[in-house]
Parts: structure tokens; C-alpha cells; sequence
């Protein structure tokens, strides 16, 4: 029985329960309420619509683990998603260079800001916040409008359906699952919660704290990269705004999903749950004609039920 | 972090002096190289237009101060200065006879949300940050649903007088935030609140134990930050003249960068009023130059980012 119950804690751990908890009771309120809502083609689409969310939150996951933040997510994908289809300009040919070219780009902003945070020793709220003017200041000097094109296949990535899934929640799960398994399973991973959890322990057992920081704003880059040329795929266009707020909302899955803004204490799953819910909950409000004046609403109270919600269980 | 660098450092007498001073000394280089690159720079017509556009984001800062100082951070500044600007506009039918309404109601609804921000952080111990991003969103979304999206009715014109007049020369803009950063500074340096604000941030623990109550301490400060933030709205609408759902966006973002590059830790205990402004107007000057220098308002966005992380690593060694 012990045994068990602990097999079963190691699987679920609690605060993973309750979002998945409040995403079931969600589930079931809507379909109760609209016959639109529970059916299977919605739901393909309300997954479809939280690739992009998903992919940036799983990028703030990790920076949050480490107990800091990431600001500059809405200016880089912004300045990716305009690089994406400016420098492809519907050369079919150019695709798969410059993707990899604008990944690499995320990678490295990413790892800059580590970097400064960890040679100035100044707060990442504020080496970011500085990178997203930065970065907002080069979007603006490569372009004022959409640039360029894309060419016409390259929206499979955010349209395409593979046995009836969606190919871009296809590879946000497969990420989910890579990134869940490294947290996990691999010393790495497992490095990251060390630092998030007490980093001057972390620094004594003879893990390297900084490279852990640069290596998880890398990774966050990365994935903000990755939403800048998603959304290219879903706008047909990259524009100087698109990723505007991208910042500050994939904060809210990653705390509502349980991770801890100090550090040290959460994980992708809880993240993942969080990125349904919020989508569930604007899919919803949209069924039941509530404007997004609304939804805006929700979320904000979403985020403080949630979040005191688990000190009382922890407290 | 970067210990043999600044172990090597602290021999040096430079260091106590930019741990100090360090803002000070980058706003003096700062002002020399806007002089010698723009000679418009040190026009009284220019300094008058620089403090002019200060004092909306000086007071969102002075307020943002007593926040960090509590070792907090508040994110709901810009939506509390867009929902009394969009209130004013709706109830500035009336005319001048609702400057003195507007005010106290402005003021009024920045104590609320302080009120509830500061009742989450104490009460309900919800991280600072997340805290003050509900209330903002959920504020945000209360004044889009008042306003269907595009707010209505006028500013009364008395407004616009108080952010582009003059007194004797001096704006009346600046008038309002010399005499608030003076009686702050007061609050913040000369009375025992102010003196519990610093113990509180710096040291929770010691705090309760010397039987300071802490969350009213806390709370206080953050109505503070609501009722400055609500007059920053105000004013910034009086100089801009214009309204909408977005009056004061970034200025959250801002007033943290000025006060942490005028000193203040996230930690709380550090930091205050005059490092703050200073702050401040290392912003305003950075835009002031690059449109003098007749650069691309492109620039503006990375010098400014440049800057606020520079400027923040000035204080060497001072994280703890």
C-alpha cells in the first residue's frame, strides 16, 4: 500500500493534480454547457491553438526553475518571426537554412543574457528587461511593417494534421516529453532544480551555477526562436508586434502549473496542464460569447487562486 | 556569479564610491557626453523639456521605490495609470468643476488596488510579481470591459494646463514632483514608518521581532505605489494629451529599471527616493538624446536597453 502510494506520488506530484484537476472540472463545465465545446474537433483545435503559448512557457519553465526570468521572449520572437519571413521572402529553397539560422539566433541571445547575468551579477528581471528594448530597438530598424514572404507550404507547420493532429502540437508535446525526460532523467536536468533550490549548495557539490544559467536562457531563446517562426507559419507573415505580451503570459502557465517563482521546485508538466487550461478556459468564454475583455479576467484570478491557493497547501 | 573579479576589486578604493555614488557617476558622464555631443543639449528650453517629461515617470518610480524597498515589485503601475486616465476622460464631461472628483477618485481607486495588491503579498503570500501581474490583468480587463475597447469622453482642459504650464518659469509638472518627492522623502527618511519600511525590507525576521507589524508596513507601501501611480497617470494624460486603453504602457517596466539602477536591490532594504529619480532621468535623458542627435527613435530602444543593464551593474558587489 505504501508502496504504492508513494509510486503514485512520484508520479503525480500534488499541485500537478490540482491543474489537472481544475482542467477536468473546466473540461466538463464546457461541455456541459456548450455542445460545441466537447466535441473532438474542437479540442484538436484548442491544442492547435496552444502550440505557440506552449512552446514559450516551456522556455520560461526552465529559467523559472533556476529562480529567474526571462522579459526579452516577446522582443525576440518578434525579431525572429521578422528575420523568418524577411530573409526566406518566398524562396522556397532558403526555409530550412534560415529556420535553423533564427534558432541558432534564439540560442544565442539567450545565451548572452546568462551571460550577463552572471558577469555583471545583476538581476535577470533587469538584464532582460534591457534585452527586450534592445531587441524591440533591432526589430524596428530591420522593419516597421511584415516584411517579406513565406512560401506557401510553410504553413503546414502550424495547419498541417498528421492523422488528424495537429503537426505543431505534435512537436510541442514530443518537446514537452524531451525536455520533461532531461529534467528527470538525465544529472543535467537534475542540475537545474539544484541551482533553482539553493544554488550555494549547488555551487559547493561542484556544479557549475553559471553554466547552468547560461545554458537554461539559451534554451529559453531557443524556444522563443521556435514561437517567432511558428507564428510566421500561422500569420503566413512574421510582423514587429506579433510576439508583443508573449513575456509576461508565459509566465502564467508555468506558475499556475506549480512551478515556484524562487526556484528550484516544479517541472513541465504542471506548465503543460497550465497551457490547456488557460487555453480551455478562452476557448470557453469564447463559446459563451463573453468578450475577451473577459478572458483577461479570468486569467488574472486563474493565477491568484492557483498560486495562494498552493502556499495553503504548502504552508 | 563573478567572485574572483570583484574579489579582486574591493582592495580598490574605487569601489565603496561606485557602490555609493555609482549612478550618480554615470548620470554625470552621461550629461558631459549628451553636452559635448549636442550643443542644443544644456539649453534652459531643453533641460525644461527633459524635467518635463520626468515628472509622470518620476512619480511611478518615487512609488515603485517603496514597493522595492519592502523587497517587492510592482507590475500593475501602467494599468492603474490607464484606468484613471480612461476614468477621467469618461467623467470629464463635467468640465473643470471634475478636476478635484477625478483626482480624489484617481486616488481612491490606486489605494484599492494597492490595498489588494498588498493583501495578497501579506495575507495570502502570493509572490510580489505575481501578484501585481493578476491585478494588472485583471484590471486590464475591467477597463477594456468598460470601455468596449475605445474609451470615450474628454479630458477636462485644466488637466492639460497642469502638464504643459508653467509657474514662474518653473512647469508646473515639475512644481508637483519636486514638492511629492520632497514630502516622501520626508516620509521615507524622517519618520518611523519610513524607518520601519527599510528595516522590514531589509530583514522580515528582525522585523517581527522588534514587533514592527510587518504586512501593514508592507501594505502601506504599496497603496503608496497605487496612489502614485494613479497621479502618474494623471499627469502623463495632462502633458500628453491624448487617451486611451494603453496610457502608461511600459511605465512599470520602467519605473523598476530607474529605482534598481538608482540603487535598490530586489532584496528590499536598498535603494531610495533620490537614486530613484536619478534614474529616472538617465531614462529621459537617453530619449532626449537620440532625438536631438536626430537618430532613428529605433536607437532609443537599444541605448535604453544598454543603459538600464550597465547602469545596474555600476553597483558592483553590492548583491549580497
Amino acid at each position: 500500500m505504501r508502496a504504492a502510494h508513494l509510486a503514485i506520488n512520484r508520479l503525480v506530484d500534488p499541485s500537478l493534480a490540482i491543474v489537472l484537476a481544475i482542467l477536468a472540472a473546466l473540461v466538463i463545465t464546457g461541455s456541459v454547457l456548450s455542445e460545441d465545446f466537447g466535441t473532438l474537433r474542437n479540442f484538436l483545435n484548442v491544442v492547435e491553438q496552444s502550440v505557440s503559448l506552449g512552446f514559450v512557457s516551456l522556455g520560461q519553465t526552465l529559467v523559472i526553475l533556476t529562480g529567474g526570468i526571462d522579459l526579452s521572449i516577446g522582443a525576440l520572437i518578434n525579431l525572429s518571426s521578422c528575420l523568418t519571413s524577411g530573409l526566406v521572402g518566398g524562396k522556397p529553397a532558403l526555409v530550412v537554412p534560415v529556420v535553423l539560422g533564427i534558432l541558432l539566433i534564439g540560442v544565442l541571445v539567450g545565451a548572452l543574457n546568462g551571460t550577463l547575468i552572471i558577469t555583471l551579477g545583476v538581476h535577470p528581471l533587469i538584464v532582460t528587461l534591457g534585452m527586450m528594448s534592445i531587441l524591440q530597438g533591432l526589430t524596428l530598424i530591420y522593419t516597421l511593417q511584415p516584411p517579406g514572404a513565406m512560401p506557401a507550404q510553410f504553413e503546414f507547420l502550424a495547419y498541417g494534421r498528421i492523422l488528424g493532429v495537429p503537426f505543431g502540437a505534435l512537436i510541442m508535446i514530443l518537446l514537452f516529453v524531451g525536455v520533461g525526460y532531461f529534467l528527470r532523467r538525465i544529472r543535467l536536468g537534475r542540475y537545474i532544480f539544484a541551482v533553482g533550490g539553493n544554488p550555494e549548495a549547488a555551487r559547493l557539490s561542484g556544479i557549475s551555477t553559471s553554466r547552468m544559467i547560461i545554458f537554461v536562457y539559451a534554451a529559453c531563446g531557443f524556444f522563443a526562436a521556435l514561437t517567432g517562426v511558428y507564428l510566421v507559419s500561422r500569420m503566413g507573415i512574421g510582423d514587429p508586434w506579433m510576439g508583443q505580451g508573449y513575456e509576461l503570459a508565459s509566465i502564467t502557465p508555468v506558475v499556475v502549473g506549480g512551478t515556484i517563482l524562487a526556484g528550484g521546485k516544479g517541472g513541465v508538466w504542471g506548465t503543460l496542464a497550465g497551457v490547456f487550461l488557460i487555453s480551455f478556459l478562452n476557448n470557453l468564454l469564447n463559446f459563451m460569447d463573453v468578450s475577451s475583455f473577459y478572458q483577461w479576467i479570468a486569467q488574472g484570478l486563474i493565477i491568484i487562486v492557483a498560486v495562494s491557493f498552493y502556499y495553503e497547501r504548502n504552508g | 556569479m563573478p567572485e574572483a573579479g570583484t574579489e579582486r576589486l574591493k582592495a580598490s578604493f574605487l569601489v565603496p564610491l561606485f557602490q555609493r555614488y555609482g549612478l550618480y557617476i554615470f548620470l554625470l558622464f552621461l550629461v558631459i557626453a549628451s553636452a559635448a555631443l549636442s550643443p542644443h543639449f544644456l539649453t534652459a528650453e531643453n533641460i525644461e523639456d527633459i524635467l518635463n517629461q520626468a515628472a509622470p515617470l518620476g512619480m511611478a518610480a518615487i512609488g515603485q521605490c517603496f514597493v522595492i524597498l519592502t523587497g517587492g515589485l510592482d507590475l500593475s503601475v501602467a494599468s492603474v495609470m490607464a484606468t484613471v486616465a480612461v476614468l477621467a476622460t469618461a467623467l470629464g464631461a463635467g468640465g473643470d468643476a471634475m478636476a478635484v472628483p477625478i483626482f480624489a477618485l484617481g486616488i481612491i481607486l490606486g489605494s484599492v488596488v494597492g490595498l489588494v495588491n498588498g493583501y495578497l503579498v501579506t495575507k495570502r503570500k502570493v509572490s510580489p510579481f505575481l501578484a501585481t501581474l493578476a491585478v494588472m490583468i485583471v484590471l486590464q480587463g475591467l477597463r477594456f470591459a468598460y470601455t468596449k475597447g475605445a474609451p470615450s469622453g474628454i479630458l477636462p482642459p485644466v488637466f492639460r494646463t497642469l502638464g504643459t504650464s508653467s509657474f514662474f518659469g518653473v512647469p508646473i509638472n515639475l512644481i508637483a514632483l519636486a514638492f511629492l518627492s520632497a514630502v516622501f522623502a520626508v516620509i521615507l527618511y524622517r519618520t518611523t514608518y519610513g524607518r520601519k519600511l527599510y528595516l522590514t525590507g531589509g530583514n522580515p525576521r528582525a522585523a517581527y521581532l522588534s514587533g514592527i507589524n510587518a504586512d501593514g508596513v508592507v501594505i502601506l507601501a504599496y497603496v503608496i505605489c497605487g496612489v502614485f501611480a494613479a497621479l502618474a497617470g494623471l499627469f502623463l494624460v495632462g502633458y500628453t494629451g491624448s487617451v486611451d486603453n494603453w496610457v502608461g504602457k511600459g511605465y512599470e517596466l520602467d519605473s523598476i529599471a530607474a529605482v534598481v539602477m538608482g540603487g535598490a536591490s530586489f532584496k528590499g532594504g536598498q535603494g531610495g527616493i533620490w537614486g530613484s529619480l536619478g534614474g529616472v532621468i538617465v531614462l529621459i535623458i537617453i530619449f532626449n538624446l537620440v532625438l536631438l542627435l536626430g537618430l532613428p527613435v529605433q536607437a532609443q530602444m537599444i541605448v535604453k536597453g544598454l543603459v538600464i543593464i550597465l547602469a545596474s551593474a555600476f553597483y558592483l558587489t553590492r548583491k549580497t
